[in-house]
């Protein structure tokens, strides 16, 4: 349970960001519609989506940096998000550095705009460069540094200051495997130390590998809320099965779920409720045989894939209907 | 410290050490070169605008209803016999039954009165600006010609006695000029300076490190931190050239022969020097400043609102003609307004928000009031904090939520 006593507007709450019907319109276009966010304190969570889904402007909307239309949003229980900014480490989709600043000077400033003492934030900076093994471009100018240099430094500097709520919008974009798999680690790090960290992506690995808890965004709305393993438990496992002899495909298909595709040299099929016994005893019964079984189930990328284009059905379906009703009118 | 002053203060540092510690804040240096130009300009304006006060000097009398007409007369005749070289305007007033402070008409705004002449007119009482003067002998004439126009044989001399004025001594016209040097100045360090200010946020929303500031810290911090950076870095500007003035000054008068500086007279005191502003020297001076931190936060403010809208460098570069205008169109109110002190348009200039600082400053040149100051900063700070406030929410609604920079009233269509 965390609050802030300071601000009279906060309350107790088990959610570091709570986010109700959040809605924003650019002109005619809807780019969020009454989307619903809880990070438990201390939680790593995942904004996922395709790109335009609502991800970005949602983050925005839940750090006060722009209005939302319709709908709130309490960080640390609070209302006002600039009375507790100071809590906040915030890298934002599109990175932003002064190119003239050395990279010490451009971490501490960001950490004193969180309210850091500079030459604290210059000491921390050079601490976290080096565990980062960026130390030998410390006193660089960031014009001078690479792209992905840039970007460790700026995400640097979004939690030089100690913050309990880390907001990372798409924050692997653009970084090679090596600083990847830094970054994960950091996160990894920074939750540990107590801090509750909120990212987008759609990258569904770094996803699947960090999150405690997930939303998938999609054409605007909010389609998913759960754990990694929720998310996945929405697809049926799924069989890869070679048989042992070279019978005709309609034969064997006969045998298997109507949705079986054969590839190669097995056949592909998701199993129902029923699970994959009885499969085994058709099969054992009909004398095939089995050269090669696995059973597996969806990864993440499924289930976000498959949630997006259900997604996407429903809207080219609603998008018929209405071009059908006005030819008919 | 307050959070937001502390914001405030780390954005204007980050501004202020941004600028000067660049190359180009050496040629930003020497821009002055050109205000020699603009001076000489200037100059030629305070003379012209001294030569129009001079004329608009009066000599006054007070007299009988049944006066008037002959003084009138008198005087035509006089100018007429002198050449039309008479010291300044004649203005005939009709004696109030409650009696006339001759000082206190010679102290009137407004005009300078050289001399004022009241009670009968075989033994008046005139008060003149300075002891023997033109105007006070004029005076004396004047009476004896009236009395001689009306008498049948020989008319007794007239008995004037005279009173110096001892308050209030300087001439309204060297102060009106030095009112109209005040604007002038003020108008030249914001033309020079103030401008950048449209351009100072195009930084951030090029490096996109707007997001970062909007996130970490409230945009009215941003936008008055920066507006701070800028006025530091104006305020070293103003200081390094008067270093450099004191310091070439200093030099010059160890290096020249004293004789020299002696035979070119240059010993003798000049008479713009020893003139006294309404509020004395050292308030004026101050004040004068402060009324240019004043126009500087004032126009900043606005040109940075404006400029934060602008969505591309050329957006920016077009804004610099209209605001130059802005500018130019304040020093124009304010001159007008310093060489008519006290009237409406003066009035006008010293309310309305953007011209207030150049008025007031010329104001305190003419004016002995102080109080008035304290209330007019007081209103100038009040619109720094609005412009801001306007200029914070029409960023956020507009360019921080991705709306085209301009169109942030546009009104939303929802499908």
């Amino acid at each position: 349970m965390r609050a802030d006593s300071a601000s009279g507007d906060q309350r107790l709450t088990d959610y570091c960001v709570e986010a109700r019907g959040l809605t924003k319109y650019f002109d005619e276009f809807k780019a969020v519609d009454h989307v619903d966010l809880e990070v438990p304190v201390g939680s790593i969570y995942g904004v996922l989506g395709p790109n335009g889904a609502g991800k970005t402007t949602s983050l925005r909307m839940t750090l006060g940096i722009i209005d939302p239309d319709e709908g709130t949003s309490r960080l640390f229980g609070s209302h006002k998000p600039q009375s507790v900014r100071h809590r906040i480490g915030y890298l934002p989709e599109e990175r932003g550095l002064y190119p003239g600043m050395k990279a010490r000077e451009a971490i501490a400033f960001m950490g004193a705009l969180r309210g850091l003492d500079w030459g604290e934030g210059r000491r921390r900076a050079a601490t976290f460069m080096a565990e980062l093994g960026l130390e030998r471009v410390i006193d660089e100018k960031i014009r001078k540094m690479s792209k992905g240099m840039a970007q460790m430094v700026q995400l640097i500097g979004s939690i030089v200051h100690a913050p309990d709520l880390i907001v990372l919008d798409e924050p692997f974009s653009g970084l090679d495997p090596v600083n990847q798999e830094r970054l994960e680690t950091l996160v990894r790090r920074e939750r540990d130390r107590g801090a509750t960290i909120l990212f987008s992506t759609h990258v569904m690995a770094h996803a699947e590998r960090l999150c405690d808890r997930l939303a998938i965004i999609a054409r605007s709305q909010r389609r998913f809320e759960g754990t990694v393993d929720e998310a996945r438990a929405l697809l049926p496992m799924q069989v890869r099965y070679a048989p042992r002899t070279g019978a005709d495909d309609g034969v064997i298909a006969a045998l298997l779920p109507a949705d079986a595709q054969r590839r190669g040299d097995a056949w592909h099929f998701a199993i129902d409720d029923a699970g994959v016994e009885p499969l085994l005893a058709r099969i054992t019964a009909s004398g095939h045989g089995v050269a090669g079984l696995s059973i597996a189930r969806p990864g993440l990328h499924d289930a976000f894939v498959h949630i997006v284009r259900q997604v996407d059905a429903g809207f080219a379906a609603d998008a018929a209907e209405e071009a059908a009703a006005e030819a008919s009118a | 410290m307050t959070p937001f002053l502390k914001n405030m203060a780390v954005v204007a540092r980050r501004d202020f050490l941004a600028i000067v510690a660049t190359p180009t804040f050496l040629l930003f240096l020497l821009a002055p070169l050109f205000m020699l130009g603009m001076s000489l300009v200037g100059g030629l304006g305070a003379s012209q605008l001294a030569d129009s006060a001079r004329g608009a000097g009066r000599i006054v009398v007070v007299a009988d209803a049944g006066d008037v007409a002959a003084l009138r007369s008198a005087d035509t005749r006089l100018r007429d016999a002198l050449g039309g070289r008479g010291p300044a305007t004649l203005d005939v007033r009709i004696a109030s039954p409650k009696g006339d402070d001759p000082l206190v008409i010679a102290q009137e705004k407004g005009a300078d009165t050289y001399a004022v002449m009241v009670g009968p007119l075989a033994a008046p009482r005139i008060v003149e600006r300075e002891e023997g003067s033109r105007a006070g002998r004029y005076l004396v004439l004047l009476a004896e010609e009236v009395l001689r126009d009306r008498a049948a044989g020989a008319v007794p001399p007239v008995a004037p006695h005279f009173e110096s004025i001892r308050s209030g001594g300087t001439s309204i016209a060297v102060q009106q000029s030095m009112g109209f040097g005040a604007v002038f100045a003020i108008f030249l360090m914001t033309l020079l300076l103030a401008g950048q200010t449209v351009s100072s946020l195009a930084e951030e929303k090029g490096n996109k490190v707007i997001e970062i500031l909007a996130a970490a810290v409230p945009l009215e911090s941003v936008f008055l931190g920066k507006l701070l950076g800028m006025l530091g870095v104006a305020v070293l500007f103003i200081a390094f050239w008067l270093a450099m003035a004191a310091g070439g000054g200093l030099i010059a008068a160890t290096q020249i022969d004293p004789a020299t500086l002696s035979a070119a007279g240059a010993g003798k005191p000049v008479a713009a020097m020893l003139a006294v502003p309404a509020t004395g020297w050292g308030f004026f001076v101050g004040i004068c400043f402060v009324y240019f931190i004043m126009a500087f936060l004032l126009l900043g403010a606005v040109f940075l609102g404006v400029g934060a809208q602008a969505g591309t460098v050329r957006e920016i570069q077009m804004l610099s003609l209209p605001i130059t205008i802005f500018q130019v169109g304040m020093f124009s109110l304010s001159s007008a307004a310093a060489s008519a002190p006290g009237g409406p348009l003066a009035r006008f200039a010293e309310i309305f928000p953007f011209s207030s600082p150049f008025a007031m400053a010329a104001r305190a040149a003419t004016d002995d009031a102080k109080a008035v100051h304290l209330l007019a900063l007081g209103w100038q700070l009040l619109w720094v904090a609005l412009v801001i406030f306007l200029s914070v929410r029409m960023f956020r609604a507009g360019v921080l939520s991705g709306k085209a920079g301009w169109k942030f009233w546009k009104r939303r269509q929802r499908a």
